[in-house]
């Protein structure tokens, strides 16, 4: 088998032997890696915080959002190029780090970075801001009066999750708002967004000081104590809990971006349900289902479907069952810890005992060796979790006021809903459904892949990290009455 | 249909197999699968469960092919051969975990459960005393009769403990007073005496008696026994520093605080042979056997790695011998490390994992 070793983490200023280093390890059947995370004191931390906050100042404060969005455009085409020693080690380690299928990671990267090129994120930033200049100086707004934009001065993100590079995109917010930042790597992906810091401070070397890549163990109150003080805004991604944990730290001065956990769900009218769109319904379904192995907070757990179409709603569950059969030949469902493989074996015989009791009226789908199951329930059911990697819950319904019935009550957790339905019902169910909690409506088969620019849970990715400065139409007229050209 | 000659005639070989000194590997496959046949006969969910997984009197040939039944089935499922009467025993959980709902394993006789005990206690826990003075911190029988560890623990009163024996747990709490006036006599008197209870009272007692600034030296010969864990009554303590503190406390070697691993959805129980070292090693009497593995294909894990405990229990005459757990195991030398409960997957990703989902449900 082979071993990899690599070093987490992005520390400007701090030498190899300056840092204690504690070795996380991951192994799949493609090989093992060795990751070097940095374990620093609070000192180390509360100095890096300054060293960044520091530089930002200088180096990023100083250029325009279209030189930022150049230099990303640039550190983006060296990820996309399959040549790249970066993308070789991404395309190498995440496989192995997360245990998803090498393939899937591969493919799940290209279209990633694809979102960060030049194009799609000036289109990100049109989204927040109609008039960009707004980050670079004071512009002239229509009520009077000029106005400016300025992001925080250090930035702190606690990322989560090992959905492969996922931290790109609250960096690039980052970055896009001059802000200096810092941000804390999850445990359970700990390389890309190193990665990412040295690929940037390569690419534009002034930029090597305004952004550091940290680690501690989960729970390590004295090291995030550090940050917090020094931070003017954090931004965290985890479970309700950790995010709570985090909020009850923070100075109240501190803002403080939650993004939590969420729960996705897909409607299909009957109207994609004929015996041609049918199938290919389910196709896209399961691309969904597969995508990261439902790692996601846009991925799916329950799809409900319409009664009355060609396809029933069984028929509908046994295609998409089929359909995760023919996936796991291309993408394997990745290697399950012994957790992992018991919470799917407790869903499992749940659904198993609920068909086996009076009540029946549910079925399961996928033999014990499988690795994906389709629950399929007759009878209209409230939204819930399901074990995730690609077990999923199909639920028959007559008319789609049902379906909201059933997801209201979840408003915390919603965000993405796929759906499959006519143009007119499209637009009825939307304004239906963003009443319910949804932040994002898709295609099927666009779940997991959110376009360029998507507010994340409904929020402003960049407006909510800046402070706008106004220069009121008054202090213009008493300026202008100060000049020495006054009359 | 089961009639009374077979309950009978099932109910006598188990007592009969439980009596003896001990099995051979055949004797053991062959009264789990008499089991099987009967259970298969006469519990109707049980035999749709075994059907699904093709799985019949004629094609099982040895105990470690039986279906292991996910114990949340004693919650879905009414898993019993003899119909309900008012005669039963009925044990519930205690459903601190998930849903409300309790599972609940039925006894028409308690003949079985209370010969499986005693005989095991005895060896295990007594280790060749005959009687001891006992400190019980649960309940009594009387005020929780549907809790399997209060029955168990008045028959260990009942049938080894003297006189002197006392509950210590009533509706106001642990009566500490009076239970350190018990122990602080046992000190006094030199006579050994046992202290026995859920876990997280022994948490309570020790920090009442660090309040006090009390603690003890109890005779040799004395012994602990605890059982059940935590379950989120008490603080969490690691099991290494539970152990040593409680040494501590009452004066008494690790090796002499015994742990016991039992479930309602079982008849038998495992024990350890003290807590020197943890986790430490449990194991049963010779009518019960325990394969650890892997929870989706349900094959044993290669030896040596962690998997989930399937025990067979030819005691659970009326349930289902072969029990599926939650619990988290590895093989050993003479029976398996319990490492704790499989808890639900902890979510690495964004998307909402099952347990934050249920926490914030029941809050």
């Amino acid at each position: 088998m082979n071993t990899y070793r690599t070093v987490a983490g992005y520390l400007p200023g701090l030498a190899r032997d300056d840092v204690q280093w504690q070795t996380l390890a991951f192994e799949s059947a493609a090989g093992r890696v060795e990751v070097e995370a940095p374990v620093l004191t609070e000192q180390q931390i509360t100095a890096l915080a300054r060293r960044v906050r520091q530089a930002s100042r200088l180096h990023l404060r100083t250029m325009t959002v279209s030189q930022i969005i150049e230099v990303v455009d640039r550190a983006m085409a060296r990820l996309l190029d399959p040549d790249d020693p970066y993308r070789q080690q991404a395309d190498r380690l995440l496989p192995i780090i997360t245990g998803y299928d090498t393939e899937m990671v591969r493919l799940g990267l290209t279209a990633f970075f694809k979102t960060f090129r030049a194009p799609q994120v000036q289109r990100f930033v049109a989204e927040d801001f109609s008039n960009p200049k707004l980050l670079d100086e004071f512009q002239p707004r229509p009520k009077g009066g000029a106005a400016m934009a300025f992001g925080p001065d250090l930035l702190f993100h606690s990322w989560a999750g090992n959905v492969p590079a996922l931290p790109l995109w609250s960096l690039v917010c980052g970055l896009l708002v001059k802000a200096g930042n810092i941000g804390k790597l999850p445990s359970a992906e700990p390389l890309f967004a190193g990665l990412f810091a040295r690929l940037l401070a390569e690419v534009h070397p002034p930029l090597a000081d305004c952004l550091a890549v940290v680690w501690w163990k989960g729970g390590d109150a004295q090291q995030s104590a550090a940050v917090y003080a020094e931070a003017d805004a954090v931004l965290a991604y985890g479970g309700n809990a950790s995010l709570e944990e985090i909020r009850r730290q923070l100075p109240v001065t501190t803002r403080f971006l939650p993004y939590g956990h969420k729960l996705g769900f897909g409607v299909i009218g009957m109207a994609a349900l004929d015996t041609l769109r049918g199938p290919a319904t389910a196709r896209l379904a399961a691309i969904d289902v597969m995508r990261y192995d439902q790692q996601g907070c846009y991925s799916p757990h329950v799809f409900y479907v319409q009664r009355g179409g060609r396809m029933s709603p069984r028929e509908f569950a046994q295609s998409l069952a089929g359909e995760l059969a023919n996936l796991q030949h291309r993408f394997a469902r990745g290697s399950l810890t012994l957790e992992d493989a018991a919470a799917v074996a407790n869903w499992r015989q749940a659904i198993e005992l609920q068909s086996l009791s009076a009540a029946g009226g549910v079925e399961l789908m996928g033999g014990d060796g499988a690795a994906w199951g389709v629950a399929y329930a007759d009878q209209p059911r409230s939204l819930a979790p399901t074990a995730l990697n690609r077990s999923i819950q199909v639920v028959g319904f007559d008319n789609l006021d049902q379906v909201i019935a059933q997801v209201q009550a979840h408003r915390p957790f919603l965000q993405t809903a796929g759906l499959a339905v006519a143009p007119a019902e499209l637009f009825r169910l939307s304004q239906l459904l963003g009443a319910a909690g949804v932040t994002r409506i898709s295609a099927i088969g666009s779940m997991t892949s959110p376009e360029a620019g998507w507010h994340h849970d409904g929020r402003f990715n960049l407006l909510e990290l800046v402070r706008m400065v106004e220069i009121e139409q008054s202090a213009e007229l008493a300026a202008d009455r100060l000049a020495p050209y006054a009359d | 249909m089961n009639t009374p000659e077979q309950h009978q005639d099932i109910v006598a070989a188990v007592l009969a197999f439980i009596a003896q000194d001990g099995c051979s590997d055949d004797g053991f496959d062959a009264l789990a699968l008499r089991l099987f046949a009967y259970q298969y006969a006469n519990d109707e969910p049980f035999r749709r469960f075994s059907q699904r997984r093709g799985m019949t009197p004629r094609n099982v040939k040895r105990w470690s092919e039986l279906p292991a039944v996910p114990i949340d089935a004693f919650k879905e499922l009414s898993l019993r051969c003899q119909p309900p009467s008012a005669a039963d025993r009925v044990f519930m959980t205690s459903g601190t975990t998930r849903s409300e709902v309790k599972g609940r394993h039925h006894h028409p006789t308690l003949a079985i459960y209370d010969s499986s005990m005693t005989r095991n206690f005895g060896r295990r826990f007594m280790q060749g005393s005959s009687k001891l003075p006992m400190a019980i911190l649960f309940p009594t029988e009387t005020v929780m009769p549907n809790s399997s560890l209060a029955h168990y623990l008045a028959l260990a009163v009942s049938q080894f403990g003297t006189a002197q024996s006392r509950y210590f747990v009533g509706p106001q709490g642990l009566d500490s007073a009076g239970l350190c006036e018990m122990l602080a006599q046992a000190e006094h008197s030199g006579a050994p005496c046992a202290v026995l209870g859920a876990t997280y009272s022994f948490v309570h007692l020790m920090d009442e008696l660090r309040q006090r600034g009390t603690c003890f030296r109890l005779p040799p010969g004395s012994r602990v026994l605890d059982t059940g864990g935590y379950k989120g009554q008490s603080r969490a303590l690691p099991l290494d520093a539970f152990y040593a503190q409680l040494s501590a406390t009452l004066g008494i070697n690790r090796s002499e605080c015994i742990n016991m691993y039992g479930m309602t959805e079982l008849s038998t129980q495992f024990y350890d042979g003290g807590n020197a070292m943890v986790p430490s090693v449990k194991s049963g009497p010779h009518w019960i056997r325990s394969r650890i593995v892997d929870p989706l294909g349900g094959c044993d894990v290669p030896a040596g790695e962690r998997g989930i405990l399937v025990h067979c229990d030819l005691a659970n005459f009326n349930s289902v011998t072969t029990i599926l757990t939650e619990d988290v195991g590895v093989a050993v030398d003479g029976g398996f490390l319990l490492l704790g409960r499989a808890e639900g997957a902890q979510a690495k990703g964004c998307s909402l994992a099952v347990e934050e989902f249920i926490r914030v449900a029941t809050a």
